[in-house]
């Protein structure tokens, strides 16, 4: 019911109270005058028998009405009252729900930042979804320029398509220069988001696109503090990016942070001026095959989802076919932000996801823990409830009241855990590596996070205070006259409620002890792998010579520069350069390859990964050569065109032949396989080989990504690491070093977030089982005091100490007999669900689950072994007494 | 105690009254209230506006209905009728009050006991 439709209906009910008294009066006032008074002596009687008119209809409205502000004030004292009067219980319940709601709000506090909200600032963001691609054999890809114009011109569904290809930037020039993060962007990339400037203009919607538009930037809200401290003139200066000038034009608002969901972008530049930022890459507009930018849409008003899905469908099947090539088995797919490849959500979103759950778990068990102490309070407050109800307060008046008690534990609760939030949420550093974290855009609290607490709290508040509330209310109802009550009806039921609550508190527990054990074992049999390559003693830095504005001779020669001043330090055995480090979190590139004599399968991809090294990386990252030669100083444009392939690509493509000398055909030319190198991990520690391989960074020179130098060395890795620095500025001391650390750290990176998260877990579990051990201990020590004069009995029969620890832990063993059942089921079920997020855990899966119960069993032991002693010295007499 | 003013009721017996007269047939509220007196030979003083809160929180808990007709003497009154639930509710009420005025009586009953 709306509430107008509320309002109408109380109007009417109001209406018919007042004519009922009204006839009421009339029909009393006849009945008086019927036997003979005056007509205004009988209204006048009438009204006196009647009592106080507006008085009566107002209490007559009042049911109608909401409880008082008084009675709520009234019942919050009271409950504060009660909350003194147990001060372990109540601390007890509110820092057991400050931790699990801390704990769920800070990780909703990720979900948000990275998925739930990822384009902060943008207009409608509702309406935008990301447009992705795949090669024929499934791969996401980015998408070509030429593929975005198309779809911008042809696709109906939507009101505008933007593309952004984010970089790496150097701002200012050879004095001061900083590292920036900038998105080469479609003209119409703002007007799509719907972000408009605080100060200026954003990009003429005309500007875009034609080769070389227009040298103007938008700088964020961030930047323009940062560095320019948020000067009014901003608009129209210049400022050097990438070593060419660029005209600032206008200044986003605080809250856009650019298309990568949960970064910060620094500046926007128009695509056109691709060629300026990437001296090298200006050709990349005119190339199908490179696919470079991420495509973000604004549907239509009045288009669905999943409509404008399928017309991208259709159309990039279209395209596929009609450009062929390298568009040869194309697909295209619409998806929310969130979902998309590209950023940091992609890494995050698995983790994100298990400790959401598993935080929901916790949360579930400190609700069913408070439900238990409340519970437990409840009975012993029987009397007291008894009291009231006889004192005339309805049953509904009392479960407001527990009610109300249960909401203010929650919400001091909340308000604990909130505040613990706001310094939490920063901590999603801690789940990506320290080199990805700068750019990381930190959560905070805003108002859905509030929302979300808010709804927390009161799921918390039913959650743990419905049980109690209706149970004290019923208990007080009946038969809580005497004062033995102790075996009443009333109680017993208390009592299976509160034995229910600790099984569930047990198996949950396991559940959550099986699933941090699985994610643990998964990390550690990740970290055992070997990667095929040996990252101790590697220091590793890297530059960004397109920064630097090198074209390929002086990259080349500043490569070698270095490379040689690095070896001759002391200790360093080895130095090399890539422009791809093995297990980096990004992706790498691959180059479209036929080999002489392989028929590839109809649909098979021939996009390979690969590397552009100098001399002497293999033996500087430790990778043996299993056959042939390595590259050498020799191997540049002026020779054959030679490749190194791993054992992968040999079994692949060349099954029973010799590798060396075969021929390779790749960026327009032949290349001759010098040397076959063993097999080592390239994205991820658990792929499987795969085929890969590596050209001459002097015959293929692609400075976009970036290089990175390693050295080997028997001294200090962290002094190696700061001598690459010296080098590459006592080469060229405009160039700028960044991610300068050991391998070791570097490539723990795609690692991190999951051992963190699999840490975290722990940390979770842990506090499960210590909740769970509370509620028994709680049920268990009840029980004693409940059996006192039994025990008593007992030992006055002279039942032995064993016999009396018998009787205690029988209550205990049902409670955990069937916790363990329904948790170790339960974490089965569980263990399906995550095993696809899970490392070859199949094998030690069965030790986590003996683990788990064994442990669950050890601090159920723990947790009865208190009351256990106090049943044991229970003095026989004292117990008799008693009654 | 000063004798024979009669007493004030307790809260809930009034809805329980209204409840066990409209069972036996439903009534309007000025019948409801000369009922209660006659039925209780006056010991029992009601004020006769205050059935009318009573009537609207039973209205509001679905114990009864309300409906406007026509009496009997050709009045245009609003005639109350027992829910289903009214009935229950009527039949829990009263076991329960009786097993209340048996404890009073009992602890009544010991008398010059102590």
């Amino acid at each position: 019911m709306t509430w107008l439709d509320g309002l109408l209906r109380r109007r009417r009910i109001y209406d018919d109270l007042a004519d009922e008294i009204r006839a009421h009066l009339d029909e009393k006032a006849d009945e008086l005058m019927a036997r003979g008074m005056s007509p205004r002596d009988a209204r006048e009687a009438a009204r006196r028998a009647f009592g106080n008119v507006t008085n009566i209809q107002e209490r007559g409205r009042d049911v109608w009405q909401w409880p008082t502000i008084e009675s709520i004030l009234l019942d919050i004292r009271y409950a504060l009252v009660q909350m003194r009067r147990a001060p372990a219980l109540s601390a007890t319940v509110v820092l057991t729900l400050a931790l699990g709601i801390a704990a769920t709000t800070t990780v909703f506090s990720w979900a948000r930042a990275v998925l739930l909200d990822p384009l902060p600032g943008a207009g409608a963001p509702s309406q935008v979804y990301a447009l992705e691609t795949t090669t024929a054999s499934g791969t996401w890809t980015p998408t070509s320029w030429l593929d975005y114009r198309d779809f911008r011109r042809y696709l109906k569904s939507f009101d505008g398509l933007a593309a952004a290809y984010p970089t790496s930037l150097a701002l200012g020039n050879d004095a001061g220069s900083e590292r920036a993060w900038g998105e080469l962007v479609s003209a119409n990339f703002f007007d799509v988001l719907q972000v408009r400037p605080v100060l200026g203009g954003l990009f003429p919607s005309n500007s875009d696109d034609a080769e070389g538009a227009q040298p103007v930037a938008v700088i964020s809200y961030a930047l323009w503090q940062r560095r320019w401290q948020g000067d009014p003139h901003i608009v129209g200066r210049t400022v050097e990016i990438n070593r060419s000038p660029f005209t600032i034009v206008g200044v986003t608002p605080p809250a856009f942070h650019g298309s990568m969901p949960g970064e910060q972008t620094d500046l926007w530049v128009p695509a056109g001026m691709l060629g300026r930022i990437v001296p090298t890459g200006g050709w990349w507009l005119n190339d199908r095959g490179t696919r470079t930018f991420r495509v973000l849409g604004r549907l239509k008003a009045g288009v669905s989802f999943p409509a404008a899905r399928d017309e991208v469908d259709r159309f990039t099947a279209f395209m596929a076919k009609v450009n062929g090539g390298p568009s040869t088995g194309m697909r295209g797919l619409l998806m929310p932000v969130w979902q998309s490849h590209w950023g940091m959500q992609d890494a995050l979103r698995a983790p994100i996801v298990v400790l959401l759950a598993a935080c929901g778990l916790v949360l579930i068990i400190v609700c069913a823990n408070a439900a238990n102490l409340l519970l437990a309070r409840a009975v012993s407050r029987r009397r007291e409830l008894w009291l009231r109800l006889a004192l005339g307060a309805p049953r509904r008046r009392l479960v407001r009241q527990l009610l109300t008690e249960a909401s203010i534990l929650a919400i001091t609760g909340s308000a604990l855990g909130l505040a613990a939030t706001v310094w939490l949420a920063r901590s999603l550093r801690t789940l990506v590596p320290p080199f990805a974290a700068r750019a990381l855009l930190p959560p905070h609290v805003d108002g859905a996070v509030l929302a979300f607490t808010a709804i927390l709290a009161a799921c918390v508040t039913l959650l743990a205070g419905v049980a109690p509330a209706l149970h004290g209310s019923r208990e007080a109802r009946g038969d809580a006259l005497s004062d033995g009550a102790r075996n009443t009806a009333g109680s017993v039921h208390a009592t299976r409620i509160r034995g229910a609550l600790v099984t569930a508190e047990m198996a949950l527990a396991i559940v959550a002890l099986v699933g941090a054990g699985l994610f643990l074992d998964s990390v550690r049999n990740t970290r055992g792998v070997s990667p095929g390559f040996e990252p101790d003693h590697v220091a590793m830095a890297s530059v960004s010579l397109t920064l630097a504005g090198y074209d390929s001779a002086r990259g080349d020669s500043f490569l070698r520069d270095v490379a040689a001043r690095v070896r001759r330090q002391p200790g360093v055995s080895d130095a090399s350069y890539t422009d791809y480090v093995p297990l980096s979190v990004g992706s790498g590139s691959w180059e479209e390859l036929r080999v002489e004599g392989y028929a590839p399968q109809p649909g098979e991809s021939m996009k390979l990964a690969r590397a552009a090294i100098g001399p002497d990386y293999f033996s500087t990252m430790g990778i043996p050569l299993v056959d042939g030669r390595d590259f050498t100083a020799g191997d540049d444009s002026a020779h054959t065109a030679v490749m190194i392939v791993n054992q992968a690509f040999v079994r692949h493509f060349l099954a029973g032949r010799t590798a060396l000398g075969v021929r390779v055909h790749g960026w327009g030319r032949w290349f001759t396989i010098v040397g076959v190198a063993q097999d080592s991990k390239t994205y991820r520690l658990t792929e499987s080989p795969t085929p890969y391989f590596y050209v001459p960074v002097r015959q293929v020179y692609r400075p976009e990504y970036g290089y990175t130098f390693v050295a080997r060395t028997a001294g200090s890795v962290d002094q190696t690491v700061r001598a690459i620095g010296q080098a590459v500025r006592a080469v060229d001391p405009a160039v700028s070093v960044f991610d300068a650390m050991p391998l070791t750290a570097y490539i723990q990176g795609p690692l991190l977030s999951e051992q963190i998260a699999a840490r975290f877990l722990a940390i979770l579990a842990a506090v499960s089982a210590l909740l769970a051990a509370i509620g028994l201990y709680g049920v268990i020590s009840y029980a004693v005091a409940q059996r006192t004069k039994e025990i008593g009995v007992r030992v006055a029969l002279g039942a032995a100490r064993g016999d009396v620890m018998r009787v205690v832990a029988g209550e205990a063993r049902t409670h955990l007999i069937l916790g363990l059942v329904l948790g170790l089921g339960a974490a089965l079920a569980m263990s399906r669900l995550v095993s696809s997020m899970l490392y070859s855990v199949g094998s030690g899966s069965a030790g986590v689950f003996a683990g788990a119960a064994v442990g669950m069993v050890a601090i159920a032991m723990a947790a009865i072994a208190v009351p256990a002693r106090r049943a044991m010295r229970v003095d026989p007499l004292v117990a008799l007494r008693a009654e | 105690m000063p004798d024979a003013k009669p007493r004030d009721l307790f809260p809930g017996a009034l809805e329980m009254m209204v409840l066990r007269l409209l069972k036996q047939r439903p009534m309007h509220g000025y019948a409801l209230v000369q009922r209660i007196q006659q039925a209780s030979n006056n010991l029992l003083q009601v004020e006769e506006g205050s059935l009318y809160p009573a009537l609207q929180r039973l209205l509001k808990d679905g114990l009864v209905d309300a409906e406007w007709g026509v009496s009997a003497t050709n009045r245009r009154v609003r005639v109350y009728r027992i829910t289903r639930a009214g009935a229950k509710h009527l039949g829990q009420e009263m076991s329960s009050f009786e097993r209340m005025l048996d404890g009073i009586n009992l602890v009544l009953a010991l008398g010059g006991e102590t």
